[in-house]
C-alpha cells in the first residue's frame, strides 16, 4: 500500500504541552463517539435492557388484588414443581439437537452442491432464500394443511405412493426422537435454511483452489476432500453458526405454537420452554401465572447466557474480537 | 486541498479469468462421463429445487383461487376446478389490504430510516472510533441476542406505556414500532464485522486532510458499505414485515388505519372465509419477494463481503 | 452534534407520539368521551354499519358524550388482553369473558361500579338472569355489565342427517344414539364425518368440562379445593369420543383441532355433529364460513341418561377500567344499557333491523334475561324470526341450567386438551391414567392459586 506521510497536527495548540494536546483529542474524540453511539444505546435501554431488568424483578414479585408484593423464591420454586417444566426443557434440548442434525447440517450440504454447480446459480440461490421471505404465519399455514392428517399433501402423496402414512405434528408418540417433533423442525428448516445456506455459500467460494488441487495429487476422493479441507476452511463460519443456531433454536416458537394450534402436541411431545413461558403468561389467565412465566423467563436467559458464555470463552482464541 | 482517495476493495463477485476450483475440476467435469453425471444431477437439482421451494408457494396461491368449498375439500384439489380470480379482488377490499400495505410499509421504512441512522453510527463508533466502555456496550447489546422476544413482550408493553424517565406513552404510535426495531444487535454485529475490515489506512488518509469522524463516515467508508447496508436493510425490513407479536400489542384495535398486514389478515380470519384469508396471505407475501428479487444482487454479494472479512 | 440531533429526534417523536394515547378524558365543560372495544371492524360489513349507526344515534341522544370505538375481531387476544391490564393501558369500557373476573381484579384494573348500578340507570337490572350478574360480581361489589351469555348444545346438519335416513327434528340425546348416528352419517363417505371435537387451545378441555356438567358431574368439586372429573361420567365421556374416532371411524383422523375448525367442516357439509353454543351458527358457520341457514338445527348436549343436568355457561361482559372518572363510569353504564341490554335496539338486540340486513334472526341465545324483559324479548324475537323455530325447539325445551365455568377455567381447560387429544389419537389410551395424571395436575393448579 502506499506509504502515508505523517503531516503536521493541522491545527497546532501553541503553547501546550503535546500530552495535553494528544489528551484534548481524545476527549473530543471519545465525545463525537459517544455522540454517535447514543441514539442506539437510548432505545437499547428503553427498548432491550430495562424491560430485561423488569422481568427480573417482576420474577420475584407476586400481584394479587392490585396488589403487588414481594415473593422472593416462590414463582421459581413452583416451576420446578411443575412436572411439565422439565419436559418442557427435555424437549427443547430434543429439539436442539434435531435442529441441528436437520437444520444446520442440512444447509452446509445444500451450500457445497450449489457451490459445484456451474449453471443456474442465481437461480437456485433465489429459492433457497425465498421461504426466509415469507411471513411465518403464511408459511406455516401452509405446512399445517401438508401435515394434516386426514386431507393434507403429505399424506395424499404417500397414499398414492402405497407408503404408510404418518400423523405427523399430531402423533401421538413421545419417543426421542418424535415424528411430531421431526415435523416441526422439517418444517422449521423450510422456513429458515436460506439464511444459512447464502451464508455458507460465500465461505465456501473463499477457499483456494490450489488446496483441492494437491489434495487430488494425493489421491483424495470426494468425501476425503471435504472433510480435510472443506470443513477446516470454514471453520470459522462453522464454529460462529453452530453457536447462533444452537441460541436460535432454543428460542424457536411460532413454528411449534401454530402448528400445534397452541397446544403442545399429545402428551406435551412438542412443548418447548419458550411455548411453556407462553402458555404461563396468555393461555392460563391469572396474574400469579404470570410472574411464573417471568421467572421461566429469567432460568432461560441465564441458560442460554451460560451457553454462550462458555461457548464463546472456549472459542476464543479463534475469535477476532 | 485534495480529493480524497476512495480505495474501492475487490467484493468476491463475478471475477474474469479462470474459475477458482472448488471440489470437482472442470477438467474432471470435461470428461463425457462427467458431463453426463453433471447434467443429470443439475437437472435434479433444478427439479427437487423448484418443487421444494416453490411448490409450497404455488398451494397458497392457487387455494386462494378457490371457491369457499373447494378450499376445504377432501381429497386436495391439485388445480382449482372453477378459478375464482375474484377472490383476490374480494380479499383485496374486505381485508383492505391497501390501506394495510401502506401502513406496513410506513413502518418498514420508518424503521429502516432509523436503525440506518442510529445503529451504522454506533457500529462505526464502536469498530472505529473506539469511545470508552465500547466494549462493555458492545457486550450488552449482543446479550439481548439471548433472549426470545416472547419472554419480554409484557415488560416491553408496559414500559413502551409509560418510558422510565420521560413517562411517554407510545401505544398507537408508529414510535412504538420503529424505535425497539433500533435495538437490533445482530445488524450491528454485522456492520461492526464489515467495519472492522475497512483497512486503518483509509481513515489515516481522511484523518490527515483533516475530516471530522462524520465527514469520514460518509464520504469514505459509507460508499464502500453498500453491500453490507443493502444486507442490513433488508433484513431489517423483513423483521417489521414478518413481526406478528408486537405490532398486535401495540397498534391492534386502535387504530384500524394504522394496522400491519399481519394483523390485519389475522383479524380478516375471524370474519372472512377461508379461501380469501389465504388469498390475502398470497398477496402479503409479495412485496418482500419483490424486493428480494429487485436487489438479490446486492444482497448476496453482501452476505457474501460481510461474512468473509475477519 | 450527532448526540443533539439524535436526542433531538428522540425526544421530538415521543412529544409527538404523546398525544396518542388511547385513554380518554373528560373536559371541563362536561363533555365526557369513553373508549369502548369490540366494535365490529370493517371486514364485518354489516355489523359494522350496524355499531356506527348506534354510535350516530346515541351521541345524538346524549351530546355530552363521545364514543370512541375500537375495532377488534377477536375482541380479546389474550397477549393484548394481560399486556393492557399489566400496563394499565384498557379502554374505559372494555370487553372481557366471564372467566376474566380474577385476572381484571388481580390485576387491579376493575372499577368500583355498584354505586352507579340501581334501576334507575340500568332498568332491567332486576330481570337479568342471577348466574350472569354473578359473573360480574365479588361479594358484593359490582364490577361490570354481562352483555351475553350462552349454553351449549348438540349443533347438527339437517342435510346431511336427512341423507343418512335419520329424522333431523330428533337429535341423538344420549351418547349411545349419538354414535349410532354418528356412524350411519359417515357411511355416506366423500370425507364426511359423523362427529367432531376440540382437542387443542383450551377448547378440549372446554368441551370436556361442558360434556361432563351436562352429565352432572363437575371440573372441580364445591368447595373449589380438588378436582372432582376423575370418575366414571368422565371416563363415560372419553370411551365414547374414543370408540367413535377408532372403533366406528366416525369421527376424523385430523385431530389438534381448536375454535374455527370444526365450524369450517359444518359449512363445507363434512361434519354431522358437534357441541356449541347457537351462536357459532349465525356469527361463524352462515356468515363467514358459507353455510347455508336452514341446513342447520340444534339438540341439548348428549348425556347418559337424555336430559342434560345443565350446561357450562359462559358469557361475556363489559367491565370500566380503575382510572375511569365517575363521569365516564356513568356514561359507559348508559351507552351499554343502550346498545347491549334492551331488546329491540342495539347491536344484539335490533331484530327488525338484523332482519334488514339479511342477518338469520330467532335463536334461543342469549338467555340474559328474565320477566317481563324475557316476555319483551321474545315477543320482538318472534316477530322478525326469519330461521325455523321448531329446528331448535328440542334444545330450547331443555332448558339446560346455566352452570357457570370452572375455578381458574382457563388453566383446567388446558390441562384437560392432553386428554382429549390422548384419547382422539392414541388407538391404545390409558383413560384412568389420563385422568388421574389431570387430577394430579389440577389440584396443584388450584393450590398454586389458592
Amino acid at each position: 500500500m502506499v506509504a502515508i506521510a505523517r503531516k503536521a497536527d493541522p491545527a497546532p495548540h501553541l503553547g501546550r504541552s503535546r500530552a495535553a494536546a494528544s489528551l484534548g483529542r481524545k476527549a473530543r474524540r471519545n465525545v463525537s463517539a459517544h455522540g454517535f453511539l447514543i441514539g442506539a444505546v437510548l432505545c437499547f435501554f428503553f427498548f432491550s435492557w430495562y424491560p430485561m431488568y423488569r422481568e427480573v424483578i417482576m420474577s420475584f414479585q407476586k400481584t394479587q388484588l392490585g396488589v403487588t408484593s414481594w415473593a422472593g423464591w416462590a414463582n421459581y420454586i413452583r416451576i420446578f414443581h411443575d412436572p411439565t417444566f422439565w419436559v418442557a426443557w427435555r424437549n427443547t434440548l430434543e429439539f436442539t439437537v434435531l435442529a441441528l442434525i436437520v437444520g444446520y447440517a442440512v444447509p452446509f450440504f445444500v451450500a457445497i452442491l450449489l457451490n459445484e454447480l456451474r449453471h443456474a446459480k442465481g437461480y437456485l440461490r433465489c429459492l433457497v432464500y425465498l421461504p426466509v421471505m415469507l411471513p411465518p404465519t403464511s408459511a406455516l399455514l401452509l405446512f399445517a394443511y401438508f401435515y394434516d392428517p386426514n386431507y393434507g399433501l403429505f399424506n395424499d402423496i404417500l397414499h398414492t405412493l402405497h407408503l404408510p402414512t404418518s400423523q405427523w405434528v399430531q402423533s401421538p408418540g413421545t419417543t426421542i426422537p418424535s415424528m411430531a417433533m421431526i415435523s416441526v423442525v422439517i418444517a422449521a428448516t423450510w422456513m429458515n435454511m436460506g439464511g444459512a445456506t447464502l451464508i455458507y455459500l460465500a465461505a465456501l467460494q473463499n477457499i483456494p483452489g490450489e488446496l483441492y488441487e494437491a489434495a487430488e495429487l494425493d489421491g483424495a476422493g470426494l468425501v476425503k476432500k471435504i472433510r480435510h479441507i472443506t470443513i477446516p476452511q470454514t471453520r470459522l463460519i462453522l464454529s460462529m453458526l453452530l453457536m447462533l443456531q444452537i441460541v436460535a433454536t432454543m428460542q424457536m416458537f411460532v413454528e411449534a405454537f401454530i402448528l400445534t394450534n397452541g397446544g403442545a402436541g399429545v402428551n406435551n411431545n412438542t412443548l418447548s420452554v419458550v411455548n411453556l413461558i407462553y402458555t404461563y403468561a396468555f393461555a392460563l389467565s391469572g396474574a400469579s401465572n404470570y410472574d411464573s412465566a417471568s421467572a421461566l423467563g429469567v432460568v432461560l436467559m441465564l441458560v442460554l447466557a451460560i451457553f454462550s458464555g462458555t461457548y464463546l470463552w472456549l472459542t476464543r482464541d479463534r475469535d477476532h474480537g | 486541498m485534495a480529493t480524497l482517495p476512495i480505495a474501492r476493495p475487490r467484493l468476491a463477485r463475478a471475477q474474469p479469468g479462470p474459475r477458482p476450483r472448488t471440489l470437482v475440476s472442470s477438467s474432471q467435469l470435461n470428461l463425457p462421463r462427467g458431463k453426463i453425471i453433471y447434467r443429470i444431477v443439475l437437472t435434479l437439482v433444478v427439479v427437487i429445487f423448484t418443487l421444494v421451494f416453490i411448490g409450497p408457494l404455488y398451494f397458497l396461491f392457487s387455494d386462494g383461487l378457490k371457491s369457499t368449498t373447494e378450499a376445504v375439500q377432501v381429497p386436495p384439489t391439485l388445480i382449482p376446478a372453477h378459478v375464482h380470480p375474484s377472490t383476490y379482488v374480494s380479499a383485496w377490499s374486505r381485508v383492505g389490504l391497501g390501506r394495510l400495505l401502506f401502513n406496513t410499509l410506513y413502518y418498514a421504512f420508518g424503521a429502516l430510516f432509523f436503525q440506518l441512522i442510529f445503529d451504522v453510527t454506533a457500529a462505526y463508533s464502536l469498530s472505529k472510533l473506539r469511545p470508552a466502555g465500547g466494549k462493555l456496550i458492545f457486550a450488552l447489546m449482543l446479550a439481548t441476542l439471548m433472549i426470545p422476544s416472547t419472554v419480554l413482550l409484557v415488560p416491553q408493553y408496559i414500559t413502551v406505556a409509560n418510558l422510565p424517565i420521560l413517562h411517554l406513552n407510545l401505544i398507537g404510535s408508529p414510535a412504538a414500532i420503529w424505535l425497539p426495531s433500533v435495538a437490533n444487535a445482530f445488524n450491528i454485529f454485522l456492520l461492526k464485522r464489515f467495519f472492522d475490515s475497512v483497512p486503518q489506512e483509509l481513515l489515516h488518509a481522511a484523518a490527515i486532510d483533516g475530516a471530522s469522524p462524520l465527514r469520514t463516515l460518509r464520504s469514505v467508508v459509507l460508499p464502500i458499505s453498500r453491500p453490507i447496508l443493502a444486507v442490513v436493510s433488508i433484513f431489517a425490513l423483513v423483521a417489521v414485515w414478518k413481526d406478528f407479536l408486537w405490532p398486535l400489542l401495540v397498534e391492534y384495535g386502535y387504530n384500524p388505519s394504522r394496522e400491519t398486514l399481519n394483523v390485519g389478515i389475522y383479524e380478516a380470519a375471524n370474519t372472512t372465509p377461508q379461501n380469501l384469508v389465504l388469498a390475502a396471505s398470497a398477496m402479503a407475501a409479495v412485496p418482500t419477494v419483490i424486493f428480494f428479487l429487485v436487489f438479490q444482487r446486492n444482497i448476496l454479494s453482501g452476505l457474501i463481503a460481510g461474512s468473509l472479512k475477519g | 452534534m450527532m448526540a443533539g440531533i439524535t436526542v433531538v429526534a428522540a425526544l421530538g417523536l415521543g412529544a409527538a407520539a404523546c398525544g396518542s394515547s388511547p385513554a380518554a378524558s373528560s373536559s371541563a365543560s362536561g363533555h365526557v368521551t369513553i373508549s369502548v372495544d369490540c366494535a365490529p371492524p370493517a371486514s364485518s360489513a354489516q355489523q359494522h354499519k350496524e355499531w356506527n349507526e348506534d354510535v350516530a344515534t346515541f351521541e345524538k341522544e346524549n351530546p355530552s358524550i363521545t364514543i370512541d370505538s375500537i375495532y377488534e375481531n377477536p375482541c380479546e387476544v389474550p397477549a393484548s388482553f394481560t399486556a393492557m391490564l399489566g400496563a394499565g393501558t384498557e379502554p374505559n369500557v372494555f370487553y372481557t369473558y366471564f372467566t376474566d373476573k380474577d385476572q381484571v381484579l388481580d390485576a387491579g384494573q376493575a372499577a368500583d361500579i355498584t354505586p352507579y348500578v340501581n334501576t334507575k340507570t340500568v332498568p332491567m337490572l332486576d330481570d337479568i338472569v342471577p348466574s350472569a350478574m354473578a359473573s360480574v360480581t365479588a361479594g358484593k361489589t359490582i364490577y361490570g355489565l354481562p352483555t351475553s351469555n350462552y349454553t351449549q348444545g348438540l349443533v347438527i346438519n339437517r342435510q346431511l342427517f336427512t341423507e343418512a335416513g335419520l329424522n333431523p327434528n330428533d337429535p341423538p340425546t344420549t351418547w349411545a344414539a349419538v354414535e349410532k348416528d354418528a356412524a350411519a352419517i359417515t357411511k355416506l363417505g366423500n370425507g364426511i364425518y359423523g362427529y367432531g371435537d376440540y382437542s387443542a387451545g383450551n377448547n378440549g378441555g372446554w368441551h370436556f368440562s361442558s360434556e361432563l356438567d351436562a352429565m352432572g358431574g363437575h371440573m372441580i368439586n364445591p368447595a373449589g379445593t380438588a378436582a372432582s372429573f376423575d370418575t366414571p361420567e368422565g371416563a363415560a365421556i372419553l370411551q365414547a369420543l374414543h370408540t367413535m374416532r377408532f372403533v366406528d371411524h366416525s369421527m376424523s383422523p385430523t385431530q389438534q383441532l381448536e375454535w374455527g375448525a370444526l365450524q369450517k367442516q359444518m359449512a363445507a357439509g363434512k361434519l354431522g355433529m358437534y357441541i356449541a353454543a347457537p351462536d357459532d351458527i349465525y356469527n361463524v358457520i352462515v356468515p363467514q364460513d358459507g353455510g347455508n341457514i336452514n341446513d342447520y338445527g340444534m339438540g341439548p348436549i348428549p348425556t347418559a341418561t337424555g336430559t342434560p343436568a345443565g350446561s357450562l355457561s359462559g358469557g361475556n361482559d363489559y367491565m370500566f377500567a380503575k382510572r375511569d372518572t365517575p363521569a365516564q363510569i356513568e356514561a359507559g353504564i348508559k351507552w351499554l344499557v343502550f346498545e347491549s341490554l334492551t331488546p329491540g335496539q342495539g347491536v344484539y338486540f335490533n331484530f327488525a333491523r338484523q332482519k334488514a340486513d339479511g342477518f338469520p334472526v330467532g335463536f334461543p341465545e342469549p338467555q340474559l334475561f328474565t320477566g317481563s324483559t324475557e316476555a319483551q324479548y321474545d315477543k320482538l324475537l318472534d316477530a322478525s324470526a326469519t330461521i325455523n323455530p321448531s329446528y331448535y325447539s328440542t334444545f330450547a325445551n331443555s332448558r339446560e341450567t346455566p352452570m357457570g365455568e370452572p375455578v381458574d377455567a382457563q388453566a383446567v381447560y388446558k390441562t384437560l386438551d392432553p386428554v382429549m387429544l390422548s384419547v382422539l389419537t392414541n388407538p391404545n389410551p390409558n383413560i384412568s391414567q389420563l385422568l388421574a395424571t389431570a387430577t394430579s395436575q389440577v389440584n396443584q393448579i388450584l393450590a398454586n392459586s389458592g
